[in-house]
């Protein structure tokens, strides 16, 4: 029973973020231009998250965003939009790994990331894929 | 005889039963709401900011292009603009301008829409434009799914959809990217007019266009041409305490470069007011308004106003008659938002602008170097043109040309100062207020080192030949 809510809220969520107009609202939330920019340019790519679940502080967010493959001050939260960016190398970390990695960093905290759009090359917020 | 008055009963009968209503133009059977997916491409678009037949890019708008497809780009940038002398204010736009280009079309017109975002493009001036961000695209007049057209998109992206307009009306569009407040207030917004399907039940000799706006501008460190940058004041926005309300995104830019019209012309304008978050009570000075169509839609229609109220994203069609030489001013009535800049002059005596270019064969206007003058300078164009001319004649006060020679400074300060204690006590000041028609003199609660930059400012004019000093404060 308790899979089954779990399940049914997982699709909720995600039925939430099938509006495009949503998600791209959270990611001008966080879009920081500089940071592409320079993220691009080292061969790193940029992903916008969703936060999910509990409320969380932007301290733990920031605390949250760092550790392997993660471009060091890449990350943008904005906790109104329940969004965070960070830019990480995907050489090093790939983006089903690195959102792992800051879901069990959150899990303490009941909360989690669901990956919305990753940018691999200048102006292409691309769907990620599930 | 009875046979008559029966057959004559039954006609009478015929003529009180209702006639069938008149049918429906917005019946769901007229309305066309077929729009294919928006699409998001990473083509960059590299040439002009603004295209397209149905654009007019001032207050004077180009005729309906007959054309049943319009295609219209407005790209977005990020640039400085003047929104009142001195005041340069880093704005973001649509088509490079602020307000964006009218779009003008007929009911039943495709409307095809292109935007590159263009806010990441090398600026003058890079250092005080704002950051590259993303930005979208509401369009007021479509009926569309906002979450598949008015998506944000990143810098260099470009966006592409089309709608058909389906009602009459002047409507906003704007950008609608969080924060949506930040965005308008920064400038990014502007009006599509839509057209009855078979035109305007009147025929009008002038159209203009009146786009009411608030500015919320705070001054940097930062420098451009000598003048501090102005940035937007969040907390002011917020508050909803506007710095400047302007006309067509100018600080009494339509009193320096009037509207033009001729006694006896009837003046059709599209008047919207974009907020963000004040109303407007429109109001024309001298005349009345003989139909007003409320947010542009014939169908909505007062005859004989005074005054039209508008809230943020409220429009009307107002139209008048300009009944003899003069001019006519337009103001927010809500004077506090007049005396932050929302007025202007429709006026018989205005001037097409000049269309010669050829500005290195015209003498510079004389302009003060003494710092105080400079201040007083700005000041003065910036709060008391809508009044007052330098060498111009009279307008709603006397021309400021000379006043130093009429007056003495000490009673030039003290009628700066306190003008309504002079108009109690002071016989002059009581004689100025019978001759300019008792329209008093207001206090611009002005400090005395102000009064001061103002008289070194008057005496300076004084001191140039005639003819010399124009003040400037239109576009």
């Amino acid at each position: 029973m308790r899979a089954a809510v779990t399940v049914a809220g997982l699709l909720l969520s995600l039925q939430a973020f099938a509006c495009g107009y949503c998600v791209e609202d959270k990611i001008a939330a966080t879009y920081d231009h500089a940071v592409i920019t320079r993220a691009l340019a080292s061969g790193h790519h940029v992903v916008f998250f969703h936060v999910d679940g509990a409320p969380v502080s932007r301290a733990v967010l920031e605390q949250a965003a760092s550790g392997r493959g993660i471009e060091k001050g890449s990350a943008r939260i904005s906790p109104d939009m329940l969004t965070l960016s960070v830019a990480f190398d995907p050489r090093r970390i790939s983006l089903v790994e690195l959102n792992a990695a800051l879901d069990r960093k959150l899990a303490k905290h009941k909360a989690s990331l669901l990956a919305l759009r990753v940018m691999e090359r200048p102006a292409d917020l691309a769907a990620v894929k599930r | 005889m009875k046979k008559l008055l029966s057959l004559a009963a039954l006609a009478l009968l015929a003529a009180c039963e209702p006639s069938a209503p008149p049918p429906d133009a917005y019946h769901p059977s007229k309305i066309d709401l077929k729009s294919p997916p928006a699409k998001v491409t990473a083509e960059r678009h590299g040439g002009a900011f603004a295209e397209g037949s149905a654009l007019s890019m001032g207050a004077e708008l180009k005729k309906l292009d007959p054309s049943p497809v319009k295609t219209v780009r407005l790209d977005t940038t990020h640039k400085v603009i003047e929104i009142a002398p001195g005041v340069k204010f880093s704005a973001w736009t649509f088509g490079d301008q602020v307000p964006g280009p009218t779009v003008r079309a007929r009911v039943g017109d495709r409307i095809k829409f292109v935007m590159t975002n263009r806010s990441d493009e090398p600026a003058p001036m890079p250092q005080v434009v704002a950051a590259p961000m993303m930005h979208s695209m509401d369009f007021h007049a479509a009926m569309v799914s906002p979450q598949d057209k008015y998506r944000s998109i990143a810098p260099g992206q470009t966006i592409e959809f089309e709608f058909t307009a389906n009602y009459p009306g002047v409507f906003m569009y704007h950008c609608g990217t969080p924060m949506i407040l930040e965005h308008i207030a920064s400038g990014m917004y502007g009006a599509v007019i839509v057209e009855p399907r078979g035109g305007y039940p009147t025929k009008a000799d002038r159209e203009y266009i009146v786009i009411q706006s608030e500015f919320y501008a705070k001054p940097t460190k930062q420098k451009v041409d000598g003048a501090p940058l102005y940035v937007l004041d969040g907390e002011r926005l917020r508050a909803a305490q506007p710095t400047h309300t302007v006309f067509n995104g100018r600080h009494n830019g339509m009193v320096t470069s009037p509207l033009a019209a001729r006694p006896g012309e009837r003046v059709r304008m599209f008047v919207l007011n974009v907020g963000p978050s004040k109303t407007s009570s429109f109001h024309v000075v001298g005349t009345i308004f003989d139909r007003v169509w409320i947010e542009g839609n014939p169908d909505n229609q007062l005859r004989g106003m005074q005054t039209v109220l508008l809230g943020s994203s409220n429009s009307a069609i107002v139209e008048y008659l300009i009944p003899e030489e003069g001019s006519y001013i337009m103001v927010d009535h809500h004077f506090a938002n007049a005396s932050q800049g929302a007025i202007g002059l429709v006026s018989t005596e205005a001037k097409p602008p000049a269309k010669d270019l050829e500005h290195h064969n015209m003498p510079a206007s004389a302009t003060p170097t003494d710092p105080d003058a400079v201040a007083g300078k700005l000041a003065f164009e910036s709060k008391c043109l809508a009044c007052h001319s330098v060498g111009g004649g009279r307008k709603l006060g006397p021309d400021i040309a000379g006043v130093t020679k009429r007056r003495d400074a000490a009673w030039l300060t003290r009628w700066l100062k306190e003008p309504e204690k002079m108009l109690q006590t002071d016989a002059a000041a009581k004689a100025m207020l019978k001759e300019y028609n008792n329209i008093p003199m207001p206090n611009q609660s002005l400090s005395d080192a102000e009064i001061k930059q103002y008289l070194k400012y008057f005496e300076w004019i004084d001191k140039q030949p005639a003819g010399a000093v124009k003040a400037q404060g239109g576009h």
